[in-house]
């Protein structure tokens, strides 16, 4: 069974169509972008994903289960990093809340942020507050939260969208090597051709303005660039020249 | 040397004042009664200092402070309590609402005779129209503050699955701690200016009082000390929040223009 199954979801946002019937799934370990020009409401599909937006028509079903709310299963990484940590917290007390939210045996809770911090190379910092930090290693903060929760799926709204190129790339690199470690299962929300390419197994391509003859959903592609990648080797590959020009018919942009 | 002018330049305006008044009364108001120069204040407050009876600086300025501490901690925890409850309900908040326009506008003032026929004379009256003097404005603000904590931490307490206990002690308290402190400081201010003008108006106790005795033993000396005295204590504990105020901020990890602290 899938874990994420959108059946036929619709949304209408304030009498306007945000998005029209889309059908897709996310398998296990799989690492799915979502793209698209802003407005054309991919955000909003990850918000209903993660259940805070109620679909209009249709469901989205984890694990065969209907998703009404949110649910600690699902880690949401937002784009805004600044605003979604808690200031008043230090960077162990950040992730903490997850432990603690989880409601795990106070013991082991010391050692479970340790692990997280590491793994995001912010081990050094754990006495810092957010503030502190650079907007890179803030959102690698607000992603060792997510860890922290153990999610079954971890749903990222333009993570590194807010971050200059060369921060963006660091943090791709450090996303790919935690997903291949972990074995993580990633719907991953961007505008960025080239990042979706560089991340992902497969991309769904998503249109705004959607009418009946031309629906949200745009297309589907899978990329068979094999992993691991690195940014050199995918940029000169034949294959992401190739996906690329696609997405970009896909888009309408040509 | 610039160091030392740098701190010698607030002294420089109430230096000037103190000449121009002690000019004026010694000079021009020759033959007033009404008036005294700064100096002879400044003598009589140094007299009410060493002053042992019910009389003595320490023993009024006590009462006034006590009493203003106490109405302050009615005021506030109720309008903290109620602020939250209003903020986090919406339906409460339209049934109060006209309420509230209602009483709050009253004067705190206006409530001294009401205050009287129920309490007396005495410590229990003053305390109550200072509670109800800083109830409103601690109510408004902690019912903003609820309004106005960052949305997206609400998400994510909500994608952690946190349960309203866990919201409220872990990510709205905390996120209005800031903005609390406005609204504290706000009401300490307006503790000690009720607790004294009651005292003035009706409480025969506290230094409103003791400077109406002042005035109508026609001691125009001792007058102006308690006038200045007031300023000096407010002026201590405004300071004073102050700095708990930036200690705070600095905690919470708020800066002071997101805290409106100008206020």
């Amino acid at each position: 069974m899938a874990l994420l199954t959108f059946d036929h979801v619709g949304i209408h946002l304030g009498g306007k169509e945000i998005l029209s019937p889309t059908s897709f799934e996310v398998q296990q370990g799989e690492f799915v972008c979502v793209i698209g020009p802003s407005g054309c409401g991919k955000t909003t599909l990850l918000r209903a994903a993660a259940g805070f937006v109620k679909p209009s028509g249709g469901q989205v079903l984890r694990q065969g289960q209907v998703v009404t709310q949110p649910n600690r299963e699902v880690a949401f990484v937002f784009q805004d990093y600044t605003r979604a940590l808690l200031p008043w917290r230090t960077v162990e007390g950040n992730v903490m809340l997850a432990l603690e939210a989880a409601n795990m045996p106070i013991g082991q809770r010391a050692q479970r942020v340790q692990e997280v911090l590491s793994v995001v190379h912010l081990a050094e910092h754990a006495q810092k507050f957010p503030l502190q930090l650079s907007g890179g290693m803030q959102q690698r903060l607000q992603i060792a939260r997510c860890l922290a929760q153990s999610p079954q799926i971890l749903m990222m709204d333009e993570p590194f969208g807010a971050l200059d190129a060369m921060t963006r790339e660091g943090l791709q690199d450090e996303l790919a090597r935690l997903v291949r470690e972990q074995g993580l299962t990633v719907l991953f929300v961007t505008h960025d051709l080239e990042e979706a390419i560089y991340l992902g197994d497969r991309i769904i391509a998503l249109r705004s303005n959607p009418t009946a003859q031309q629906p949200s959903l745009a297309g589907t592609i899978d990329v068979s660039i094999e992993k691991p990648r690195n940014h050199l080797k995918v940029k000169e590959h034949p294959e992401f020249l190739r996906l690329r020009r696609e997405l970009y018919f896909y888009l309408g942009h040509v | 040397m610039f160091d030392m002018l740098k701190y010698l330049r607030p002294w420089v305006f109430p230096l000037v004042l103190f000449v121009a008044f002690d000019t004026y009364v010694r000079y021009v108001a020759i033959y007033s009664d009404a008036l005294a120069t700064p100096a002879q204040a400044v003598l009589a407050w140094w007299d009410l200092l060493w002053l042992t009876s019910d009389e003595g600086l320490m023993r009024v300025t006590l009462f006034t402070l006590l009493t203003a501490a106490m109405g302050l901690s009615i005021g506030v925890s109720l309008g903290l309590l109620c602020g939250l409850v209003l903020g986090l309900s919406p339906r409460i908040a339209r049934m109060s609402f006209l309420s509230i326009e209602v009483l709050r506008p009253i004067p705190s003032v206006a409530l001294i005779p009401l205050s009287m026929m129920i309490f007396g004379f005495g410590m229990r009256m003053e305390m109550s129209v200072v509670a109800f003097a800083t109830f409103w404005p601690v109510l408004i603000l902690t019912q903003a503050a609820v309004h106005q904590v960052e949305p997206r931490l609400l998400e994510v307490s909500k994608a952690l699955g946190l349960n309203a206990w866990q919201r409220m002690k872990w990510i709205i308290l905390p996120a209005m701690v800031s903005r609390l402190f406005v609204a504290l400081r706000l009401a300490v201010s307006v503790a000690l200016v009720v607790a004294v003008t009651v005292e003035i108006a009706a409480n025969p106790e506290g230094m409103g009082y003791a400077m109406m005795i002042a005035q109508q033993s026609l001691d125009p000396a001792r007058m102006i000390a308690w006038l200045l005295w007031i300023g000096v204590v407010g002026f201590a504990i405004n300071a004073g929040a102050l700095r708990l105020q930036k200690k705070i901020n600095q905690r919470m990890g708020v800066n002071e223009i997101q805290a409106g602290s100008t206020a």
